[in-house]
């Protein structure tokens, strides 16, 4: 799942269909595809001739193309800003997972407060079930793969932030949502490289 | 006369140095709200922003966080954001390949700068060459297309910081070396790098650099 949960359940929410070219890691390791990537990683995404790599710009380029970047501009930016505190998030969800998930594990789970607040006084002052305006953008996509990870890792992690709850339960009841979340394309995946943390169901 | 946008931050260049640079190429001004961190730790502007953190970037009644948000919404204003979407979405790609490396070199610095500095220089080639191999195939001078990018501000920046880490470290790089020269003599960022406001400020707050 990885850098690719949001983007994927952008494009499902957005009707849209889209292949996947699967790379599997000793493929990765000689070096071929890695030399064509902008930066040496992936994902690599591709719309027609237009090749992209960086999820972060992966889910702006969607976002442009399916109207879910805000309303205007001052909404533009807001959508920037909490996309990029959802990466911030992201990283230490990452950082732990990767680098420190036996002996880090439960003080990550004890600290979680401090980051799902932020989100939480965001979206008790919006009310409108989005994070910024009142429809969907790529940054409710992103906070909500991220979500998804974090409850597979502490399922009560959420109980206390009521704005989070609910956010996570609109999103996952989205008919287009719903039925990608129910796939076998989506549940055969690990949400990330190294198998901590297993799978979503 | 001072245009809507002031910057509230610590008295250092930081997630500021590449807005800075932006705003001042673009023939903006700006307030500067320095804050100092013992008024910082008391909490009271810390509760008020929306992650916690500065800088804190006020647009009229708009009111930003996220330092490459901030970048974004100049890009747009300024109309260096790319000529068209193809264009914003390469800029946006190259905008989180700076962050990506600019989160390496703040790491080093805050965390690892007595242990880690010497790696840390010796590996600089392993990023430099993606940004190099992206301006020599552009061949325009800039990242993205045929003018500046909120992406060009923002790796000038880092560039400069790495400079002052090791004034060698560009010579085997010469289009970085000359996107460098070429950013330093456009006239409003000269005038502003030579400016007492850009030099009086340390790069970073540890004071390390």
């Amino acid at each position: 799942v990885g850098r690719c949960g949001a983007l994927r359940i952008m494009l499902a929410d957005q009707g849209q269909e889209w292949k996947e070219v699967v790379v599997d890691f000793p493929e990765w390791m000689k070096g071929t595809l890695k030399s064509t990537c902008v930066f040496g990683q992936l994902p690599k995404f591709q719309d027609g001739d237009l090749v992209l790599f960086q999820s972060n710009a992966i889910l702006r380029h969607l976002g442009r193309k399916h109207d879910a970047y805000g309303k205007d501009g001052d909404e533009a930016a807001l959508v920037d800003m909490m996309c990029d505190g959802v990466e911030d998030f992201r990283l230490k969800y990452v950082k732990m997972i990767y680098q420190e998930y036996d002996t880090g594990k439960d003080t990550y789970i004890k600290d979680l407060p401090n980051h799902l607040d932020k989100f939480e006084a965001v979206l008790a002052k919006n009310k409108t079930g989005f994070l910024v305006g009142n429809k969907s953008s790529f940054a409710d996509y992103n906070l909500f793969d991220l979500l998804l990870n974090h409850l597979v890792l502490s399922s009560t992690c959420l109980d206390s932030f009521p704005s989070l709850k609910s956010f996570v339960e609109k999103m996952s009841a989205r008919p287009k949502i719903k039925a990608f979340l129910d796939s076998e394309a989506y549940k055969k995946l690990p949400i990330n490289g190294n198998g901590k943390q297993g799978f979503l169901r």
